[in-house]
């Protein structure tokens, strides 16, 4: 009985856990993107961008958005490391993938390393937010002329955007949360990690 | 309440002192390790039984490093070290492929401990020097590191020997731990 409401009072007072998953290729600026996410909503000061070293594993940030808390699980982009991507996919509810709009001689490699991640069932039905970084350059390309350049198919109904945004001087930032937040509250896979975590809870309790 | 005491102590400790774990299987490199940092010298060593402890100063950081002896019958010991650790080294001898399976499960042990649930976690794929080390991608896969998602973790590798490695692993802990970590 007491676990009834326990379970009821939980549900209706705790705040939801968002997992956003940030992907890329190395160089693309995700660090430099989770430590603004980190200044710009949290009281933390998050690292400056001269003190970012390549990712080797996984760096986690968390923030608080209206009635939600934001799990950010950053992995290192070296092609060596692109493996354990896949291993974090089953838990994220979104997915952000950073671009460096300012090196054109690596869209390629970006775009193959993304649709790698789009085919695979892990990440069904995830929203993708697709950031063209790093805007601060003045030889940036635009979140249009990158849709244009990727020219991706087979999104398969998928929710996506792209947005400019500069994860140094936070051009972007809130943009990209606010419609990450809209698009994870209404999405099927937020409805679907749910459940599948209240069947586990609901055996432990 | 939890959350404004610990964002107090992060604070305190991120610009002072860090309590830092050396764990791994017997014959690992932790001590070797321990006195390169400290001293920057290879030194000989024994094998530990009980522990070492040395202060290392590094980037505005004064890292007290705990070195604990690493055999089967003195592990379950370990736990005594484990309140108010800010970050786990975990020492691996690449080389030794027969018993990466020992070193994942310890060190899974290891994270499913309440008192180190806010360490941040530094693996050291060590003893690269010798032939037939795995490399950083081998070792992570057969610690099956991936499966560590509350916390923040990275991987180096490192000759102790050599000296090589282990100091960026210290600018990692600090870079992590004054942003405010796990």
């Amino acid at each position: 009985m007491f676990s009834l409401f326990y379970g009821l009072w939980k549900y209706m007072f705790s705040k939801t856990e968002f997992h956003v998953l940030i992907l890329g290729i190395d160089k693309a600026g995700k660090t430099t993107l989770l430590e603004k996410l980190k200044s710009v909503y949290s009281n933390l000061e998050g690292l400056p961008p001269d003190r970012i070293v390549p990712t080797v594993g996984l760096n986690i940030g968390r923030i608080e958005v209206e009635n939600s808390k934001l799990v950010f699980w950053d992995l290192g982009g070296q092609p060596g490391l692109r493996t354990i991507w896949e291993k974090y996919f089953e838990e994220a509810h979104a997915l952000i993938y950073v671009i460096d709009a300012a090196c054109p001689s690596r869209f390629e490699d970006a775009k193959s390393a993304l649709e790698k991640v789009l085919r695979h069932d892990d990440l069904q039905g995830a929203p993708l937010l697709i950031l063209a970084n790093k805007q601060d350059l003045p030889d940036s390309v635009s979140a249009d002329e990158l849709d244009q350049y990727l020219d991706l198919k087979k999104l398969d109904g998928r929710v996506y955007m792209f947005e400019a945004v500069s994860a140094y001087d936070g051009m972007g930032i809130k943009e990209s949360v606010e419609w990450l937040m809209a698009v994870m509250e209404r999405s099927k896979r937020t409805e679907m990690i749910r459940a599948r975590a209240g069947v586990t809870t609901g055996r432990g309790a | 309440m939890g959350i404004f005491f610990s964002k107090m102590f992060s604070s305190v400790f991120g610009n002072k002192e860090a309590r830092i774990l050396v764990l791994g299987l017997d014959n690992a490199g932790k001590t070797t390790i321990l006195y390169r940092l400290q001293m920057g010298e290879v030194v000989s060593t024994i094998p530990t039984i009980g522990f070492n402890v040395e202060t290392v100063q590094y980037n505005n950081i004064k890292f007290q490093v705990w070195d604990l002896g690493g055999q089967t019958s003195i592990r379950p010991y370990w736990r005594c070290y484990f309140p108010n650790t800010q970050a786990i080294i975990y020492v691996v001898d690449s080389s030794d492929t027969d018993r990466l399976m020992i070193a994942k499960d310890e060190f899974h042990a290891i994270l499913e401990e309440e008192e180190l649930r806010g360490a941040v976690v530094l693996i050291f794929a060590n003893k690269q020097d010798l032939p037939g080390a795995l490399d950083d991608a081998a070792v992570t896969e057969a610690l099956e590191l991936h499966k560590i998602k509350n916390r923040q973790w990275t991987i180096f590798k490192t000759s102790a020997i050599k000296g090589e490695g282990l100091f960026e692993g210290l600018d990692w802990l600090s870079n992590t731990l004054k942003s405010g970590g796990g």
